[in-house]
């Protein structure tokens, strides 16, 4: 099937996320489409999808122009779509997940489990996949999720493919086999749309190659026909900021001592865990989502309680401390999710600069705020790391992902604390806000600081660390020193069971 | 003493007190499943207990009665999807809206229609006659609680193996689950959240009026201002605790129903009836605790949830 | 731009025209069922709620919305940090039925009595509201669920101790016996108004100014509007919980005691639940999305509500109860517009769009 869509425009209040964006997708092909987050290529896809109506434009299938009023009628008519964030239901079965919305019914409306079976048995041979149906969702790996994802696709006999950022949470190996499934499909005559923004995969993978950039679609056209610079060119509008250079230092004393951790966590007991990081250097976590780093994190900021084990700052155990005392103690934590754990998005911009600064009486006045201390401390970060918003009286919520990003870890960097624990710090940003806050964490390492690096970018942590600890399955799978890692080894230590559910790479 | 409190007739009136806050329950099962959070079941109950006078009062049949309540009680979960689900309104905020509305408006009509204050009873009220199932009361043990009790006792039993299947094996079922779970997926997949959520709201409405029906024209044949006494909120505790599943939500419900029949007879040995008036709620607060605590050692102790 | 926004407000006004009709319609369909005339029933009401000779019913009016105001002014406390504490009602009975046993024990000048007993209902209050807050943080009750429950244990232990122990017998009521004339609290000047409308805007003027402008507030809002962050930020989450709760208790405690020496001049079984105080200083402050300033106001508007219905009872023979409905519509067609500002809700919603 044949899939144009021509002059798509969408706007959101003032902000056009799409502008005039128009591109072809063909059968039997690849098409890459890429650019920085934000971009505009989630939302365009989401329009070809249903899930967002433009404001202009069209869309047809094999020459018929076709309006959706919601993606049932996208999925009647062949086009499926994975999610970047998983659309499943984890206390379903993996059954349960397929049928959802597909469901064949008998009498009544009840579900005819059986035929759903008999149907995906076939599905599964066509394209050598197998998964147990009647595991919860709940308690699949990353990347058998993403199977079931595919899965649900097929039951749908779906003939447009659209893939948003699959590759995120996949480790080397599950990659390289989404990647055969996905030329099987390529062979079968499948269409597929591939969102990146990794150049790797596209340079791998792709036929055809489409970059956009606020909103708009710069370049379009087979991939053959250009470079990876020309497409780097085209997705940042200039030039790539240049590699980071790291200084040599040794490291100085520990900082953060963690001894034989062991927390609760949703799968089950994460840990034992041990670890230390010393001043001036980048320790940092790989590993695929889900694999106990997000208790490993909340264990040491006291978040959440530990089950036994011990952890030191500073020389001083803290495992039994609340979290205002261990950041007293010289903690400061950059929050995956800035959303809700980083920032209080109703709340003003100074309000959540000022938010458990240690030096109490500089803003305050007894039990008085001292409102303009408040804004003047809120001024000075938005100064030092150059945050776009409309100052300290704006709400934080009507900032940008990267300038939300920059404000909590401005607010964090700001305390000086001799450990910094950073999650996922660039998730979600644009390449401008990445590279200074890669800049930002290095320069504490270079000042003598402690960092932690938590990340599921194999990149990012490729590019900060000194030293680079793998987890998988609640556990550290081992450690490499930063000058020497390379991928396939890391890739390795991080495999998961999702790889036996796709067929090996021929 | 406990043979004056666990007799026969104690058997017999456990049901009565049991059907009522498991109709509820099942129907905020619904709602909890369809993420919907659904706190006026009191509201709704009490709106059912007067529909259900009502509708027997002027049809002389406790059948119309029990029609006029489940109707009522779905017209007040449209209420709720029109200003939760359409309107956007906070769920706790309309929830607690109708349950002024509720009483308001029983109070208001009680006098509109009969020209009563408090309390109607009037013999053109058809009350529920007690059926008795050949066979029931010669069962062991269960017999003397099964036997003997209005029809909308039996329907409730039903319900429970009967809303576990429908989430189970039906499609509305099914969905219901993923609107609650997780509702961008629903969406993802091509079905409205918020119809799926205004189905399960109907649908609530419905058992909580046949429950409002089982307090008002077959425990008694009359309607008081705010007979539904905490009854709902009960229900909501139990909806809370059991995440809405059936059965779990049937054993609570059985715990409720049997410390609120106990309250009344031991009221009836002369306990003071402030007293035995407060036992259905120190018990739904010991059951909380009890429960939250054997939940947490269960976590502490390192299983795999 | 500026076009836009003209389009928008005009869009604004016709949906608040549009809701107005709406509780308009409803009303006058409950007043026709009972075939009052409109006319004279709306005259009726306003003459009661502010009217009345010598503006005798604005002052039951006033009297009443201390009592609102009072409740509201507690519940937007636990409102604004996060925490829904909906068992207002026990922590009000709590201290309504300590104040008057206190009056009734305590020994002593009545100034000093009075004093003592307006504390001791205080203490009463936070006591309650805080056993919802032990329970939710100790041994993981819902706030929501456990704070309500504790409604009714504290409603039947009062109504034991008016019944019984200090039931005054001859009276013939389920009631105390009157507290010493000389703990009541004074009129007004040349009105029938008692003075605890004083206290109540005290509470008021105390909320606003620790919600603007002290530490403890900024940090209880900031819970309020997420507590993820504010255990992130290391702000001491669990103190902040109890103290704001005891607060809020304390607000509702100091409400019943002026209840008792401004009102009732005793504890009479019921008093306090009956007309619904507490859950009406809930929908108070939804109406106004919690703004500080505005939630006495809202209390006023509730107050003149319920009196009006009052006297539209008596002149055109409309159930009292026709207030419930009232309010009930006003705080669905109202407070569903802005209940987006509900912060302890916002834990339950998806978070907004990040990048989009």
């Amino acid at each position: 099937m044949r899939v144009a869509l021509s002059g798509i425009t969408v706007r959101f209040g003032a902000l056009t996320a799409v502008d005039n964006a128009s591109l072809a997708i063909e059968p039997g092909e690849i098409h890459a489409v890429v650019g920085e987050n934000g971009a505009g290529k989630t939302t365009l896809m989401n329009v070809l999808f249903g899930l967002v109506e433009p404001e202009a434009g069209t869309i047809s299938l094999d020459g018929e122009e076709m309006h959706w009023a919601s993606p049932q009628e996208a999925i009647r008519h062949g086009l499926g779509m994975v999610h970047q964030h998983f659309m499943l239901q984890e206390s379903m079965t993996v059954l349960e997940n397929v049928v959802l919305c597909a469901e064949p019914v008998g009498r009544f409306g009840f579900i005819d489990f059986a035929a759903a079976r008999r149907r995906l048995a076939e599905v599964a041979d066509e394209h050598g996949i197998a998964m147990e149906l009647d595991r919860p969702v709940g308690r699949l790996s990353v990347g058998e999720r993403q199977v079931v994802e595919v899965l649900k696709m097929l039951y749908r006999e779906a003939e447009v493919l659209i893939l948003d950022e699959p590759t995120s949470v996949l480790t080397p190996l599950e990659k390289d086999r989404l990647f055969a499934t996905l030329r099987s499909f390529r062979s079968a005559g499948k269409a597929i749309v591939l969102i990146t923004h990794k150049l790797d995969e596209v340079m791998e993978l792709a036929d055809r190659v489409s970059v956009m950039r606020a909103g708009r679609l710069v370049r379009s056209g087979p991939l053959s026909a250009t470079s990876k610079e020309e497409i780097a060119r085209g997705i940042i509008g200039g030039e790539l900021p240049p590699a980071r250079q790291r200084t040599a230092r040794a490291p100085g004393k520990e900082v953060l001592a963690v001894r034989d951790l062991k927390v609760a966590g949703r799968g089950g007991t994460v840990g034992p865990l041990s670890l230390s990081v010393c001043a001036g250097e980048i320790v940092g976590i790989a590993g695929v989502s889900g694999n106990g780093q997000a208790e490993l994190i909340q264990a040491i900021t006291g978040l959440a309680s530990l089950l036994s084990g011990e952890i030191v700052l500073c020389g001083r155990p803290i495992g039994h401390l609340d979290v205002e005392d261990r950041r007293l103690i010289g903690m400061s934590y950059i929050p995956e999710d800035r959303q809700r754990m980083g920032l209080a998005l109703g709340a003003t911009v100074s309000e959540n600069a000022n938010a458990g600064r240690d030096e109490r009486a500089a803003y305050t006045r007894g039990p008085f705020l001292n409102r303009a201390a408040m804004a003047g401390f809120a001024r000075q970060l938005i100064e030092r790391y150059r945050i776009r918003v409309g100052g300290p009286a704006a709400l934080a919520s009507t900032m940008s992902g990267g300038n939300k990003q920059k404000l909590v870890v401005g607010r964090e960097l700001a305390r000086d604390t001799p450990l910094v624990i950073a999650e996922n710090p660039t998730w979600g940003v644009d390449i401008g806000a990445i590279d200074f806050i890669h800049g930002e964490l290095m320069r504490m390492r270079d000042e003598g600081h402690a960092v932690l690096l938590v990340s599921t970018e194999l990149d990012e942590v490729l590019a900060l660390s000194d030293r680079i600890l793998v987890m998988y399955s609640g556990a550290f799978a081992g450690e490499v020193a930063g000058a020497e890692a390379d991928r396939e080894r890391i890739g390795g230590m991080m495999t998961s069971r999702a790889a036996a559910a796709l067929p090996e790479v021929a | 003493m406990l043979d004056l409190l666990f007799d026969a007739s104690f058997a017999a009136s456990v049901p009565r007190f049991v059907t009522p806050i498991l109709l509820a329950a099942l129907g905020g099962a619904l709602c909890e499943r369809a993420g919907v959070f659904n706190i006026a079941l009191e509201g709704f109950l009490l709106v059912g207990a007067f529909a259900a006078v009502v509708g027997s009062y002027f049809s002389g049949s406790p059948w119309f009665g029990a029609l006029a309540a489940m109707l009522a009680g779905a017209a007040m979960g449209l209420v709720f999807a029109e200003f939760n689900l359409r309107r956007g309104g906070d769920a706790i905020v309309v929830s607690i809206a109708i349950n002024i509305l509720a009483a308001g408006l029983t109070t208001y009509l009680l006098r509109a229609i009969f020209d009563a204050m408090g309390a109607f009873s009037d013999p053109a009220i058809a009350g529920f006659a007690r059926v008795s199932i050949p066979g029931l009361a010669s069962l062991p043990l269960i017999g003397p609680f099964l036997d003997g009790q209005s029809p909308l006792f039996y329907l409730a039993l039903l319900m429970v193996p009967a809303l576990s299947f429908f989430f189970a094996r039906h499609r509305l079922g099914l969905r219901i689950r993923a609107a609650g779970e997780n509702p961008a997926a629903l969406e993802a997949g091509g079905v409205g959240r918020r119809r799926v959520q205004l189905y399960a709201l109907t649908g609530c409405g419905a058992l909580c009026g046949l429950g409002g029906a089982q307090l008002s024209i077959a425990n008694v044949n009359l309607f008081v201002e705010g007979m539904s006494a905490g009854r709902g909120w009960i229900a909501v505790v139990a909806v809370l605790l059991t995440r809405g599943r059936p059965w779990p939500l049937f054993a609570i419900a059985v715990i409720f129903g049997a410390v609120d029949s106990m309250s009344f007879r031991v009221q009836g040995l002369g306990m003071p009836q402030q007293f035995t008036d407060m036992m259905p709620y120190l018990a739904t607060l010991v059951v909380l605790v009890a429960l939250s605590w054997w939940r947490r050692a269960r976590t502490a102790n390192g299983g795999t949830l | 731009m500026n076009g836009m926004r003209e389009g928008t407000m005009a869009r604004e006004a016709i949906s608040w025209a549009v809701a107005l009709a709406w509780i308009a319609a409803v009303l006058f369909i409950l007043m026709a069922l009972v075939g009052a005339p409109f006319g004279d029933a709306l005259a009726a009401f306003l003459q009661n709620a502010f009217g009345g000779r010598r503006f005798s019913y604005l002052m039951a009016t006033l009297s009443r919305t201390a009592l609102i105001a009072g409740m509201a002014v507690s519940v937007m406390l636990s409102f604004r940090a996060g925490l829904f504490n909906i068992g207002g009602e026990g922590q009000l009975v709590a201290g309504g039925l300590v104040a008057a046993l206190a009056a009734l024990l305590l020994p002593g000048p009545p100034l000093f009595v009075l004093t003592a007993s307006i504390l001791a209902a205080m203490l009463a209050g936070a006591g309650w509201a805080l056993l919802a807050g032990v329970m939710q943080l100790y041994v993981g009750v819902p706030l929501l669920v456990g704070s309500l429950l504790l409604n009714y244990p504290i409603r039947y232990i009062a109504s034991y101790i008016v019944a019984h122990p200090f039931r005054d017998v001859q009276s013939g009521m389920v009631q105390s016996h009157l507290v010493p004339q000389a703990t009541w609290l004074p009129y007004f000047p040349g009105t029938r108004l008692d003075i605890g409308l004083l206290f109540i805007v005290a509470a008021s003027v105390f909320a606003v100014v620790y919600s603007r402008t002290t530490v403890h507030g900024y940090h209880a809002r900031m819970n309020g509007l997420s507590p993820a962050f504010a255990r992130t930020v290391g702000l001491p989450v669990r103190k902040l919980t109890l103290q704001t709760l005891a607060m809020s208790g304390a607000i509702a405690g100091l409400v019943g005691a002026i209840a008792v020496f401004g009102i009732h001049h005793r504890y009479i079984d019921g008093m306090l639940v009956q007309p619904l105080y507490a859950w009406t200083g809930i929908i108070a402050v939804l109406l106004v999305g919690m703004i500080p300033w505005a939630v006495p106001l809202s209390g006023l508007f509730f107050a003149a509500i319920q009196t009006g219905a009052a006297g539209m009872e008596r002149s055109a023979g409309v159930p009292k109860e026709i207030a419930l409905v009232m309010q009930a519509v006003i705080i669905l067609f109202v407070a569903s517009r802005v209940s987006g500002a509900l912060v302890a809700s916002s834990e339950r919603k998806a978070g907004a769009a990040d990048d989009a």
